[in-house]
């Protein structure tokens, strides 16, 4: 099966880091930290529900993972997603990381990590998503307002409205689509 | 790649763990996933915005209600009866402006309300209630509420069943604005 271009791209600079070792590949480990910073952060929101500990995450696992292949102890760089991914779980569910490794590897790196990637924001014109949003039907606005004010998984959100969770994912899309179509102006108004 | 909707159910906790772990592993590896799944969260950020800014309206749970009141928001509340009127306003410090209307909504399939206030009439179809407990719980815009004077707003709830509708409610809320400072 052939590989996505930017997983082409992500082993490229892995080999590139891996290559230089120790006297380093600057530019690549940038373009490195760029590429996985968002990704780890959005899995550290989602396990951890906290900006600053997702924050500590990505730089903690960035560091490591550098670490690890300037060290040339990555023995598949053409599986670097899957080491990047099980190396931010791990360090998740491990309890025993201590901040002393951590202090360390600041010490010795954190300077590199400072541009390390801000996902690309969408950025809402905010009048006119609440205007889009008084436009929805209803049970959609309800929905909306219910999940996003803390996440509230279709389950629960169906028992505090009388719905089935089965009902409310289809009300939580059908409101998305609408939202979203009515903010980006593909739709004028949500009917 | 993956929907939208696998995309966000794993972030709302509604995946089994073998499927979490498979959108996990995606997402590492899908700059795209990724992407759409962070615009969504901001759409949802936008929303939650909305809410706590005072610029939405409408149909709540009660228990959605409490929600806010423990993360501490500043919560305004009216519990009326049907047929009666309350005096209402809204302090400058008040996040959420709530109306518990009470009504008989046993065996009511659809729930529409009419709203008729100095800025015009606006019906709100198949708003969400709560049958067992006989109530509507309403958030109001309070960013708007707070650029009111004096002014009143019938409000009636109708249980709608093919093609027929009936009054099961009827509020008025008169509203005056917060005194100023001295005044």
């Amino acid at each position: 099966m052939p590989q996505r271009a930017e997983a082409t791209d992500e082993i490229a600079l892995t080999q590139r880091i891996m290559r230089a070792g120790p006297k380093r590949d600057v530019a690549a480990e940038e373009q490195f930290c760029r590429r996985f910073a968002p990704r780890i952060r959005m899995f550290g929101l989602k396990r951890l529900r906290d900006d600053a500990a997702a924050a500590d995450l990505v730089q903690d696992v960035l560091l490591l993972v550098l670490d690890k292949l300037r060290a040339g102890e990555v023995r598949e760089p053409d599986q670097i997603c899957g080491f990047v991914f099980g190396t931010a779980r791990q360090l998740v569910i491990d309890s025993r990381r201590t901040s002393g490794r951590r202090t360390r590897l600041l010490d010795t790196f954190v300077a590199d990590l400072e541009p390390a990637g801000e996902s690309v924001s969408h950025t809402f014109d905010t009048d006119r998503l609440r205007h889009c949003l008084q436009l929805l039907a209803e049970r959609e606005r309800a929905v909306l307002v219910m999940t996003f004010y803390d996440d509230c998984p279709a389950d629960e959100l169906g028992t505090r409205l009388g719905l089935s969770a089965g009902n409310v994912r289809v009300i939580r899309h059908r409101g998305i689509e609408r939202l979203r179509d009515c903010v980006q102006g593909r739709r004028k108004e949500p009917t | 790649m993956r929907p939208d909707a696998t995309l966000l159910a794993w972030w709302l906790d509604e995946l089994d763990e073998e499927e979490a772990n498979d959108v996990e592993a995606h997402l590492f590896e899908c700059e795209e996933c990724g992407a759409r799944l962070r615009e969504l969260l901001e759409l949802g950020a936008g929303v939650k915005r909305a809410l706590l800014e005072g610029h939405v309206a409408g149909a709540v749970s009660g228990k959605f209600i409490n929600r806010l009141r423990e993360d501490g928001l500043n919560i305004r509340e009216y519990r009326v009866a049907s047929g009666d009127s309350v005096a209402c306003t809204v302090a400058p410090d008040d996040d959420v402006v709530v109306s518990y209307l009470q009504a008989p909504l046993a065996g009511v399939r659809q729930l529409d309300a009419v709203f008729d206030d100095h800025t015009g009439t606006h019906r709100a179809t198949h708003i969400p209630f709560n049958a067992a407990a006989n109530e509507v719980t309403f958030i109001a815009p309070t960013a708007l509420l707070k650029t009111w004077g004096v002014a009143q707003q019938r409000v009636r709830l109708l249980a709608v069943t093919q093609g027929a509708e009936r009054v099961v409610g009827e509020y008025t809320f008169r509203h005056s604005p917060w005194p100023q400072h001295g005044a």
